[in-house]
């Protein structure tokens, strides 16, 4: 072994963990400090939870004598978003028991609670277990919650998404009972756990593994952003044919590292639906015995990928599965986004989606009381929720009945699913002041940038016009901002990378514009190309395909090239931006 | 050359007339001396009874007792002593705490100093006693004559009231009442001076032939400490709450020009606090009152919050206020004056107010005591305080504590403040290989720090176990850092903890102790004593009945039994606390 092949410290983590388990229990039991160590930090990603700790707070605490102001973020895993009115319930009275009083719906179409203390951990796993969910894989090296399409309005094809994403989710889920063991109190398992992880073996994957099910022509689980991805492919009476297999998406990077790159993912294959698990499964394991396990920040399977190239990974695949498989057949998406409002299934059901600024939900003293709103529809809706790869929730299958209650309850509590037309496609990730990642605001910041931004657009008469906007605070790139519009990477403290030119539909990665921007300096830098695009675009052209059209900024055609010919063209400095 | 002659202080003459004899005794020639002594023993021969030689005459036994709990009354006996001694006593200090009541009717004479704490209630230590004086198995005393200094604090509505209770009591058990009781308040020293000399004086036996005084020599008071105030610098001010907290709880370095007053682990300093300019103003205006001179002096000098039905009283006499009037009238003052302060009463009841008059009307700003949060073993000539900021809102208006306000608002680091030592020698460290479990939420625990730091500095082996408890983990873990260091290096043995308001379940110290009640004990079986320290209203009894309830759990006892357990801890001495 060279000293460039030695193992990431990760790796000896996972395999001295003994499944997960490592000195969890241990030093969850130390009272006299919220936090836990390094390597435990490690291991409780795959039972679904960070240690964070309130970096609003950092600056003060060894002052007044306290360590940092440590608690713990949990995601659950929801396959393809959906949950009853009865979990919704009792998710949203952890929420106000345990966590800091509010619910956040992940681009992930999932639930995040923040701010859980140590000390309740285990309380409020057993309460979660008690609604009859789990987090078990939500975060880790392991294959982590699945997406599937949550637009209702091709019901059949929405429940073979479904039911994909929960088989999958099931079928890729480690098996060690250390979950069990260490937060449900049950019993420790002796022996036998040589055999524990059929598909991941004692170290599990090298790095995190996302997989997602959509269903043409909605792409609002941004497919090419995941690892792996199963494109539905219908028929003309609305059935399943079997599955476009995608893989090697990936959106993080490291800011200066430009080997690191966000990746829109390949459509490698079609398969028949009785071999996407197969399939699924052969993925992750070419994967587990392929993937970078020395250097983390090359271990995604996207890189695996690049270096290996997309034939001979399918080769491997296929070989693994034990068939050669088809070619992919054609599809087209038209858009990531959510379709708001009330809509109905093929089946005569209807759905009412509803925006969730940032997917937070809480009661704001004196305005909007999201998170009451929300409890009091679960107190009387009798369908399902679905959250939505937008950060936003759905309130499924509604009785016809209930429908005007339900719609003064949107009322009263300020929610709604009419935002503006910016606001309504924009998303953010968490950022300040939780994530311990984030290089400059996100969540806190997005709504007043959109706000200023809007009046922009309205000057321009383009209020009306749908622009795909995102915001991260680090190059992460939690909220996609890479397949944005409009995209927006922190740098540091009120500076952010500006990238222009993605696809509405998802297909395509957008290119850096502009530079370590300070805050004060956006309005001015985008206002010139709303003014060209409202001047000059074509028929139904989106904003993201006109500033390459119109020569502002270079068009990115795959992952590797993300970094080259960035900042603005000649068109862009002629027209003094 | 004659050796020095120094008479003792506690010879019976007052501290200017023994200046005065050391003076003149030591410059005196040894002729002088023996002229004087012959002439002494002359006198005395030519007018005694050749038959009897000069008899040293018993002194006359007084009994004094006390009942404290933070000192003050303990102090008063002390001195009450040394007066008596002087005055031909022979007196005999007995803590409410070690009182046997039935022995009561063998004391002929008996002076009382007595605290009133709670809500009316006698301190804790005294408390058993207290019972026995009360019940009707109380004995006779109808040989013994008695006076009651009552201690307490016009702030609280049953002012003084263990000190009432007391001189009735004794009187009602035919004691002869030798003086009027006094009720003093915070600004006690003064009254309490005064009281005593008077006592003494009822109290002295009728003159008597025997002319030699047999002298005790014995029964010297310890380590008597300074009572004036001292100037400490703020050298360090931060709040130890995040600013995210409800609560705001001060730590306050303090350092002194040269040497920190004597304090021991367990002991207080009193704090000389400051008014709000703000609401001295308040004052001044709603009197019509235009006086710089009086401004400061209100700041510094005057209880401007404290109100009380006597003030009330007084204010209805000296302005004549139809409205304060009709509140005493109508029998509603007790209840007006509860959350009120003396600003209420002056807005509620206007009247132009002379500048003699408001200072009439007002008591002496008492200072206010806060236990010591460090030993000098480790901090050397500092001294750290715990100062937890009282705000609340009362009848609309904001409030906020006199003392712990101006710390935590207007005492900047570099600021100088006032302090006092307090001496608390009821509650000190035992010998250095005792275990030691130490209770204290909040602010309580800032003794606990005191003898943490105590024990590390001197390396004693006995293990040390801390149960802390406050509102929540992430904002009011008090000394959070100082506690993880303590446990890794062993000067801390355990910790237990209780936050209220991370759950929906309220979790206190009391419960702690319930879950470890096996350990506990186990500890206090192996000699461990029991410290509790703070809120005296609801935890400190809240504490002890889980004690009790853990014996009684523990070793199968019923409750009467389990509680004659704790009560017998009480009474060695293992189990102490300091609450407020
Ligand atoms: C909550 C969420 C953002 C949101 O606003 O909704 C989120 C939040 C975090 N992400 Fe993410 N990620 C979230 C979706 C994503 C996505 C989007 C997606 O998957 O569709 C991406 C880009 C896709 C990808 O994986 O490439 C993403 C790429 C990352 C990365 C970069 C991974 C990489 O390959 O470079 C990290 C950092 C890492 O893994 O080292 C990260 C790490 C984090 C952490 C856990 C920070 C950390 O590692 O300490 C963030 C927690 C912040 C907080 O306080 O909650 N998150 N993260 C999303 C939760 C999804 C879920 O329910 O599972
Ligand atoms: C021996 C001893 C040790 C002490 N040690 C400490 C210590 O270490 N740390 C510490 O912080 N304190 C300690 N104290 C308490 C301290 O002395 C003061 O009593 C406290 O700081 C309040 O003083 P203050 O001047 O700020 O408030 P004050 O102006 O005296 O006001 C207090 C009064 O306000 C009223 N009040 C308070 N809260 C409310 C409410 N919520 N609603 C209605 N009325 C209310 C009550 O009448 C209370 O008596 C100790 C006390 C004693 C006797
Ligand atoms: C918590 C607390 C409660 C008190 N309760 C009363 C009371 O109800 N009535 C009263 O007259 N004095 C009360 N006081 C005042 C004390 O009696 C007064 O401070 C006295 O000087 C204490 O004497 P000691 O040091 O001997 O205990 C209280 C003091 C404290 C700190
Ligand atoms: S993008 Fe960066 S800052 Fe935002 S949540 Fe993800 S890791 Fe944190």
């Amino acid at each position: 072994m060279t000293m460039t092949d030695k193992l990431s410290r990760n790796e000896h983590i996972k395999a001295e963990s003994g499944y997960l388990r490592g000195a969890i229990p241990e030093e969850l039991a130390q009272i006299v400090t919220g936090g836990i160590t390094e390597d435990s930090q490690q291991l409780v990603k795959f039972h679904g939870m960070y240690m964070q700790d309130d970096r609003d707070l950092r600056a003060e605490r060894t002052r007044k004598r306290l360590e940092k102001a440590y608690s713990f973020m949990i995601r659950l895993r929801i396959p393809g978003g959906v949950c009853t009115p009865e979990q919704w319930l009792k998710l949203d009275r952890i929420a106000r028991d345990y966590a800091n009083g509010t619910l956040r719906l992940t681009t992930r179409q999932t639930f995040q609670y923040h701010g859980v203390i140590k000390h309740n951990l285990k309380t409020t796993m057993q309460a979660i277990d008690d609604a009859l969910l789990d987090t078990l894989a939500a975060c880790g090296d392991v294959n982590r919650n699945v997406l599937a399409t949550s637009n209702p309005h091709r019901s059949r094809a929405h429940k073979a998404a479904l039911d994909l994403a929960t088989r999958m989710s099931e079928h890729l889920l480690p098996r060690t009972s250390a979950y069990r063991e260490i937060w449900l109190d049950g019993e420790p398992v002796v022996g036998g756990e040589e055999v524990a992880e059929p598909i991941y073996g004692k170290t599990y994957l090298p790095r995190k593994f996302k997989a997602v099910v959509a269903v043409p022509p909605d792409n609002d689980v941004d497919i090419f952003a995941h690892d792996l991805g199963f494109i539905a492919i219908l028929d003309e009476a609305g059935e399943v044919l079997g599955w476009n297999v995608t893989v090697g998406g990936g959106m993080g990077m490291t800011h200066g590292e430009p080997d690191t790159f966000p990746r829109v993912a390949d459509v490698m294959l079609f398969c028949e639906p009785q071999d996407a698990l197969a399939v699924a499964e052969a993925v992750v394991t070419t994967q587990r015995d392929w993937g970078n396990r020395s250097v983390r920040k090359r271990a995604r399977l996207k890189y695996t990928i690049e270096d290996r190239g997309l034939a001979a990974f399918r080769a491997e695949v296929e070989r693994r599965v034990g068939k050669a498989l088809e070619d992919p057949r054609p599809f087209s998406f038209t858009s990531t986004g959510d379709r708001y409002g009330w809509v109905e299934g093929e089946d005569g059901r209807s759905h009412l989606t509803l925006f969730i600024e940032n997917g937070r939900l809480r009661d704001i003293p004196g305005g909007p009381s999201l998170l009451t709103g929300m409890r009091r529809i679960a107190g009387i809706h009798k369908g399902e929720f679905r959250c939505t790869a937008n950060q936003n929730v759905i309130i499924a299958n509604v009785d016809p009945q209930d429908r005007p209650a339900i719609e003064a309850l949107v009322a009263e509590h300020g929610l709604t699913s009419q935002a503006t037309a910016l606001r309504r496609n924009a998303m953010a990730c968490v950022a300040f002041p939780t994530c311990g990642l984030a290089l400059a605001e996100s969540e806190r910041y997005l709504p007043d940038l959109v706000t200023a931004l809007e009046e922009r657009l309205a000057l321009h008469g383009l209020a009306e016009d749908e622009i795909v906007i995102r915001m991260t605070g680090c190059p992460n790139g939690c909220a996609r901002p890479y397949l944005a519009e409009i995209g927006f990477v922190g740098k540091g403290p009120g500076r952010y990378n500006l990238y222009l030119g993605a696809a509405a539909d998802g297909t395509r990665l957008s290119k850096l514009y502009a530079d370590d921007l300070p805050q004060e300096q956006i309005l001015a830098t985008l206002d010139p190309l709303f003014a060209g695009y409202a001047r000059e675009r074509e028929e139904a052209e989106r904003f993201g395909d006109f500033v390459i059209r119109a020569g502002y900024v270079a068009q990115t055609f795959k992952g590797a090239d993300f970094h080259d010919a960035t900042g603005p063209l000649n068109r862009a400095v002629e027209a003094g931006a | 050359m004659s050796a020095q002659i120094i008479l003792p202080k506690t010879a019976p003459f007052d501290d200017d007339s023994i200046a005065g004899l050391n003076r003149i005794l030591n410059q005196a020639s040894e002729t002088q001396r023996a002229w004087l002594a012959g002439y002494l023993a002359g006198l005395d021969a030519a007018n005694a009874s050749p038959a009897a030689p000069p008899a040293a005459r018993p002194a006359e036994p007084l009994a004094i007792l006390y009942a404290t709990e933070s000192g003050n009354s303990e102090a008063l006996a002390l001195d009450a002593a040394k007066l008596a001694r002087k005055q031909g006593f022979k007196p005999t200090i007995i803590d409410f705490a070690d009182l046997d009541v039935a022995a009561l009717a063998s004391h002929k004479r008996v002076i009382v100093i007595a605290a009133t704490w709670g809500e009316g209630e006698p301190p804790a230590r005294a408390a058993r006693a207290y019972g026995a004086l009360m019940s009707a198995s109380a004995p006779a005393l109808t040989d013994t004559t008695y006076a009651v200094l009552a201690l307490g604090d016009s702030a609280y509505p049953d002012f003084c009231s263990v000190g009432k209770a007391i001189d009735e009591r004794l009187e009602a058990l035919g004691g002869r009442r030798a003086v009027e009781r006094v009720d003093c308040d915070l600004d006690f020293e003064a009254p309490a001076r005064d009281w005593i000399a008077r006592s003494l004086k009822e109290l002295a036996p009728e003159p008597v032939a025997a002319n030699v005084v047999a002298v005790d020599f014995g029964g010297r008071v310890a380590g008597e400490t300074s009572r004036d105030p001292v100037e400490a610098e703020v050298i360090e001010h931060v709040d130890l709450n995040s600013s995210r907290s409800s609560k705001e709880t001060i730590h306050l370095a303090l350092g002194f020009e040269g040497l920190a007053p004597a304090y021991e682990p367990g002991d207080a300093l009193d704090l000389f606090p400051e008014n709000d300019p703000v609401l001295v103003d308040e004052i001044l205006r709603l009197t019509q009152l235009v006086d710089d001179g009086l401004r400061g002096e209100l700041v510094t000098q005057r209880d401007v919050t404290t109100l009380s039905v006597n003030l009330v009283e007084k204010y209805a006499a000296a302005t004549g206020h139809a409205g304060a009037k009709a509140l005493l009238d109508e029998g509603r003052a007790r209840e007006w004056v509860a959350g009120r302060q003396f600003v209420d009463l002056l807005e509620a009841f206007p009247a132009t107010l002379a500048g003699e008059q408001l200072r009439a009307l007002t008591r002496p700003l008492p200072p206010r005591a806060y236990s010591i949060a460090s030993s000098r073993k480790e901090v050397g000539e500092e001294a750290h305080l715990l100062i937890s900021a009282v705000r609340y809102e009362s009848f609309g208006r904001p409030r906020a504590g006199v003392a712990s306000t101006f710390v935590a608002d207007r005492l900047k680091s570099g600021a100088s403040v006032k302090v006092r030592l307090k001496p608390n020698r009821h509650f000190r460290l035992p010998e250095n290989d005792a275990d030691i479990i130490m209770v204290g939420p909040g602010t309580g625990v800032a003794p606990f720090r005191a003898f943490v730091q105590e024990r590390r500095a001197v390396g004693a082996s006995g293990r040390n176990w801390l149960f802390f408890g406050d509102r929540s983990f992430t904002h009011d873990f008090l000394y959070q850092l100082e506690w993880q260091e303590a446990l890794a290096e062993g000067s801390l043995t355990r910790l237990d903890l209780a936050f209220s308001r991370d759950r929906p379940e309220k979790v206190y110290v009391q419960h702690r102790i319930a879950e470890r009640r096996r350990e506990i004990v186990d500890w206090i079986e192996n000699g461990a004593r029991f410290y509790v320290c703070g809120d005296a209203n609801a935890m400190a009894k809240d504490v002890r009945a889980a004690l009790v309830e853990a014996f009684a759990e523990v070793r199968a006892l019923t409750p009467d039994a389990a509680e004659e357990q704790v009560a017998g801890l009480e009474r060695s001495g293992r189990y102490l606390q300091d609450v407020y």
